[in-house]
């Protein structure tokens, strides 16, 4: 697993904001709420509405790319996949007829920002005090040369072997998010399952020595 | 964007008029800025600028193009800003199209002089490898992460910044080659030529509340102002381009003594940032 690093509170005026980098992935993520709901249509009585918005700064990748900043399908369908892996840990029942908006926004780019964007997420969410059942985390294993590779980078995931990106609640042992493209033979299937999930569980420690070196920082600047 | 009482909207008035703004500042002091250089290793040069809360990352990546066929022996550069939805929640989507297309346009105005390539900050002839055939297309691409205020000024200082920081690769041209056909170039890897900033200009945004006028407004002072009068000065003191915003009228001359006020403003200014800028700089570098 390459070299993980967060931070949080980078935006001071969201209501939680974190710093993810996986490598050179470098995403940050901003999650404003809960609040009124701005479209009343929407509204929801008995839970609250969850939404993200994902995008890729022009200079993320190795070639400077214009595109379109809502429109693109890419973007959208990894919007939808964040929202429906973080809805399934935040208590939303707790907050009826309110909306939370989360956007992430990658900064570099170099393979795994799904899974960047959603421990990204987790962080910010934890900052902005949103109840949740568990932190989420994910990251991205491929299967190259009869080997289980843990936490693909850009030019290995351009290889051309299977990418599969899992989402996990660490401690309940739960699966939310499973994706995978191309080939891959099902006995493999396990043995690459049981390595995503250790990573997903270290990545979990490691947002909880964040968690808790914040909370102390926070006690500290309260003079407690 | 910002709702204020009635009672708050006076206190800034009111403070302002006696030179002690909200945050306890004078008129024309700026928020602490940091510069950090080198922050997106892709790119040819970057930089990330912050102005109290709000921060910006512009990256500039240097690629190679044909001069226009005007000005054969300039290089050609071109500036986009992208506000982050990370920085307000109203920016989601298309929402922040027309502020990142205006701030866009002031920059390209302050920096990259009239449309004959006179009188620009951003020296374009520094850019060409072969005159009328190849030269350096500059990319500069700012984002906005978080907006509390003052964006133009921290875009302007970022792109300063950014620009110290490029390093533009050395080129090898194939001799031999006749004046129709294109050119051999071979781009090294190796050795990089830094770009020359000593005559980019910074901006200063003096924005006018009442009768005074201040510098770095934060996002409730704005909602304040009449109108606000953006220049970009370079070191030498001269005026490299102006922008006004705002419904209300300034008369003339109270325009001139704002520009005299930013060019005061300015010194401190370049001197801080370039102070900054090595320093981030040295940092980069162990």
């Amino acid at each position: 697993m390459r070299q993980i690093r967060a931070e949080i509170g980078a935006v001071s005026k969201a209501d939680g904001s974190a710093i993810f980098e996986m490598g050179n992935t470098k995403v940050i993520a901003a999650v404003y709420g809960p609040r009124e709901v701005q479209n009343r249509s929407q509204q929801m009585s008995d839970q609250t509405l969850v939404r993200c918005e994902y995008s890729m700064a022009n200079f993320s990748t190795g070639d400077r790319m214009r595109k379109p900043k809502g429109g693109d399908r890419r973007s959208t369908e990894i919007s939808l996949v964040i929202r429906q892996t973080v809805e399934a840990c935040i208590l939303t029942h707790l907050m009826p007829r309110s909306q939370i908006d989360i956007y992430v926004q990658v900064l570099q780019a170099d393979g795994g920002t799904r899974s960047a964007c959603i421990n990204a997420a987790t962080l910010a969410f934890a900052d902005a005090g949103i109840p949740m059942r568990d932190l989420v985390t994910s990251c991205s294993v491929g299967y190259l040369h009869s080997t289980p590779l843990l936490d693909l980078n850009y030019v290995e995931h351009s290889a051309g072997g299977p990418d599969v990106t899992v989402g996990i609640l660490p401690k309940l042992d739960k699966v939310t998010l499973l994706q995978m493209d191309s080939k891959l033979p099902i006995d493999i299937l396990e043995n690459v399952m049981q390595l995503s999930t250790e990573g997903c569980k270290a990545i979990a420690n490691y947002i909880r020595e964040i968690l808790l070196e914040n909370a102390k920082q926070l006690e500290y600047r309260r003079g407690v | 964007m910002v709702g204020l009482s009635l009672g708050e909207q006076c206190f800034i008035e009111g403070g302002i008029a006696q030179d002690l703004r909200c945050d306890g500042r004078r008129r024309l002091t700026y928020r602490p800025i940091h510069v950090e250089t080198g922050v997106i290793p892709q790119a040819n040069g970057s930089a990330r600028v912050r102005i109290g809360a709000t921060e910006v990352i512009v990256s500039v990546k240097a690629e190679l193009g044909k001069p226009s066929l005007m000005q054969p022996d300039k290089g050609n550069v071109s500036i986009y800003i992208d506000c982050s939805s990370t920085a307000e929640p109203a920016f989601e989507g298309r929402g922040a199209d027309w502020l990142s297309a205006d701030l866009s346009n002031a920059l390209q105005r302050c920096l990259l002089g009239a449309k004959s390539g006179a009188g620009a900050g951003i020296d374009r002839s520094s850019l060409v490898v072969i005159e009328g055939k190849i030269c350096w297309d500059l990319y500069i691409d700012g984002l906005v992460i978080s907006s509390d205020g003052n964006l133009l000024d921290a875009l302007g200082a970022a792109i300063k910044a950014a620009l110290s920081n490029t390093g533009i690769p050395k080129v090898q041209i194939a001799a031999g080659a006749s004046s129709d056909e294109q050119p051999e170039v071979d781009v090294s890897d190796e050795e990089f030529m830094q770009f020359d900033t000593s005559g980019v200009p910074v901006i200063i945004t003096l924005t006018k509340i009442g009768k005074h006028y201040i510098v770095d407004a934060t996002p409730e002072e704005e909602s304040q102002m009449s109108s606000a009068v953006s220049i970009s000065i370079n070191r030498q003191g001269h005026v490299c381009g102006v922008t006004k915003r705002g419904g209300v009228g300034i008369d003339p001359t109270v325009i001139l003594q704002m520009v005299s006020a930013a060019k005061h403003v300015s010194e401190q200014l370049i001197n801080k940032l370039d102070s900054e800028i090595a320093s981030a700089e040295a940092e980069d570098e162990s």
